[in-house]
């Protein structure tokens, strides 16, 4: 095993940074950029890694997969960096994976994703369907009924998860009533025809998958035509309180998102770092679940170099499976198989504020699973007793 | 290409589905063995040899070496053996004829890497369950055309023993058998035997 050089060198510790500032999923991205930015911050004013300052290099991909992968290579090469945050969308973070393992560098992914991936150079600190989408699926089921309008944007993350919500409709004898999958770049004209669609098809509930700049176009579509979200919410895994600044709290107001982590979480870390945040970068900045990803896993990253004293990947990767730290969430923990991390799953409906009321959650974290094909709905899903009227929160 | 409409049932029974790996535990081993946890199969590892499969077993996944190469497993052949996925390390001739001769419809590289396992262990048994039913259904259609030939051969019998036409000759047959309670076939056999032991 060969020493790390370059943990043992005088100077910052440098770690890549690939989130966009520009481009369709750049609002969460540039939340991303930002969590990353304080967290630096936080550990270099306790003292950095070892006496040494973290250093950021971030480089901006603007949501172009190929860029993703140019600016890993560069950031390896020409900056010199073993460790990277940052990806976005799967296609990003697939262009990433051969880069990083043909160099034995390390991506930390705080993103969502659609599983069936484990990459021995990749730490996925974003939920697994099996931490959201099922949830989200058990609950919206149970609780509003099982005709299922889908959207979603035309990529491979919308198809897992909507295979996976078919899958459990199907089992409950309901009835996928639509399909739709629009373009990333789709424009307002497509998403108001799909809301009079799911207007004149009335489903229980809307499962979107829709993502980026897509989001607030649909919500305010269905805003438009008159649809009631009390009566017929959306429901997403992907709806952050980032899409809800741009669409705005009247717009979100009474549709569900399932997360680890929403901006109201009640705990000491979160109020902490949220105040820290908006200190730092604005009263009116909104957290998010990617937000969160991104913020714990810095801290997650600096425990693990203090632990090996070594920015080394393959020494981080000795310490970071089973590593624990209290998250804004919640204590998370990277699982010592998968390289995915324990999440606290929630399902949380948006008030008049555009804030999130918990209205569902996990007994306990939960262990990723990013393989399972068969999904068992969690029982606190169909259990759940949740107040779904109009000014109804968490029990 | 359209999406299913629903998951198709060998990934479903992955999580039940028993897997043996017959590997060296080195690296590649390792590796192996972490993504089928991961994946969520039933995993035993055996090494060099296992000279009788445990019961259920629904898959095999096994080094082809120099090594191995000398090695007999008694149970490779058997109607009703698993599918294997060889791992190949060498893509020398006799490495290759090794793999040809497992009847595998997937293989898997080495260094083993945990992406594309997943995707092997899918077309290993899709392809295999396809050539099941496909070997099912040539015997079925072999057994019919050799009973077709047998009564063809019957009715020829018959036919130049009466000096009656082909139909005539078939309605014989058939009342004979039904007299007799026996399938047509049958009758037909035991005029061809008697017809074989009188021409001599």
């Amino acid at each position: 095993m060969t020493s790390a050089d370059s943990g043992c060198a005088p100077g910052p510790i440098r770690i890549g940074v690939l989130y966009s500032r520009s481009g369709v999923t750049s609002a969460a991205e540039l939340t991303q950029l930002q969590a990353t930015m304080l967290a630096a911050e936080e550990i270099n004013l306790a003292g950095g890694v070892l006496g040494r300052e973290v250093e950021l290099v971030c480089l901006d991909p603007q949501c172009q997969p190929r860029r993703y992968a140019d600016l890993a290579e560069q950031l390896i090469l020409e900056h010199r960096v073993r460790i990277i945050v940052g990806c976005y969308m799967s296609s990003t973070r697939k262009a990433v994976i051969p880069i990083v393992e043909r160099h034995n560098a390390l991506l930390f992914y705080a993103t969502p994703y659609e599983g069936f991936e484990y990459s021995r150079n990749v730490i996925y600190t974003g939920a697994a369907p099996n931490q959201n989408t099922l949830p989200l699926a058990g609950f919206m089921l149970t609780h509003y009924g099982s005709r299922v309008s889908m959207i979603g944007s035309d990529y491979v993350c919308p198809y897992e998860s909507n295979r996976v919500m078919s899958d459990l409709i199907l089992e409950r004898g309901g009835e996928k009533v639509d399909e739709t999958y629009l373009p990333l770049d789709a424009r307002w004209e497509s998403y108001l025809e799909a809301a009079r669609r799911i207007r004149r098809l009335a489903p229980d509930f809307i499962f979107s998958t829709v993502v980026g700049e897509g989001i607030p176009h649909l919500y305010r579509a269905f805003a438009h035509v008159g649809l009631d979200p009390y009566r017929m919410p959306i429901a997403s895994h992907m709806t952050s309180e980032a899409e809800i600044a741009i669409m705005g709290a009247g717009v979100a107001e009474g549709h569900i998102t399932s997360a680890a982590y929403f901006q109201s979480i009640d705990t000491q870390a979160n109020r902490l770092a949220v105040a820290r945040y908006q200190a730092r970068f604005g009263g009116d900045q909104a957290t998010n679940m990617c937000w969160e990803a991104a913020y714990f896993q810095m801290h997650l990253l600096a425990d693990a170099m203090r632990r090996v004293a070594s920015d080394d990947p393959t020494l981080l990767l000795r310490v970071l499976p089973g590593l624990e730290f209290d998250a804004p969430q919640g204590r998370v923990r990277i699982d010592e198989h998968n390289n995915h991390t324990y999440l606290h799953p929630l399902i949380g409906r948006v008030n008049a504020e555009g804030r999130f009321d918990i209205i569902g959650r996990a007994p306990e974290r939960v262990k990723a699973d990013p393989y399972v094909v068969s999904h068992r709905t969690p029982r606190w899903t169909t259990d759940a007793r949740p107040d779904l009227a109009r000014s109804g929160g968490a029990r | 290409m359209k999406r299913p409409a629903e998951t198709p049932a060998i990934l479903r029974d992955l999580r039940s589905l028993k897997v043996v790996v017959i590997h060296p535990h080195d690296q590649d081993g390792e590796e192996l063995l972490a993504q089928l946890q991961r994946i969520g199969c039933e995993v035993e590892v055996f090494w060099p040899r296992v000279d009788c499969l445990p019961a259920g077993t629904g898959l095999i996944v096994m080094a082809v070496r120099p090594e191995t190469l000398s090695m007999n497993f008694p149970w490779l052949g058997a109607s009703s053996s698993p599918p294997v996925i060889p791992v190949v390390t060498y893509e020398n001739p006799i490495t290759i004829e090794a793999v040809l001769q497992l009847n595998a419809f997937t293989t898997i590289p080495s260094p083993v890497r945990s992406f594309g396992l997943l995707t092997a262990i899918a077309v290993a048994l899709t392809q295999f369950k396809a050539s099941r039913a496909r070997d099912r259904y040539i015997d079925r259609l072999e057994q019919k055309q050799a009973k077709l030939r047998l009564i063809q051969q019957a009715k020829q019998i018959v036919m130049e023993a009466r000096g009656v036409s082909e139909e005539e000759a078939y309605q014989l047959l058939r009342s004979q058998a039904m007299l007799k309670r026996e399938q047509i076939e049958t009758v037909a056999g035991e005029i061809v035997r008697a017809h074989e032991t009188l021409s001599f």
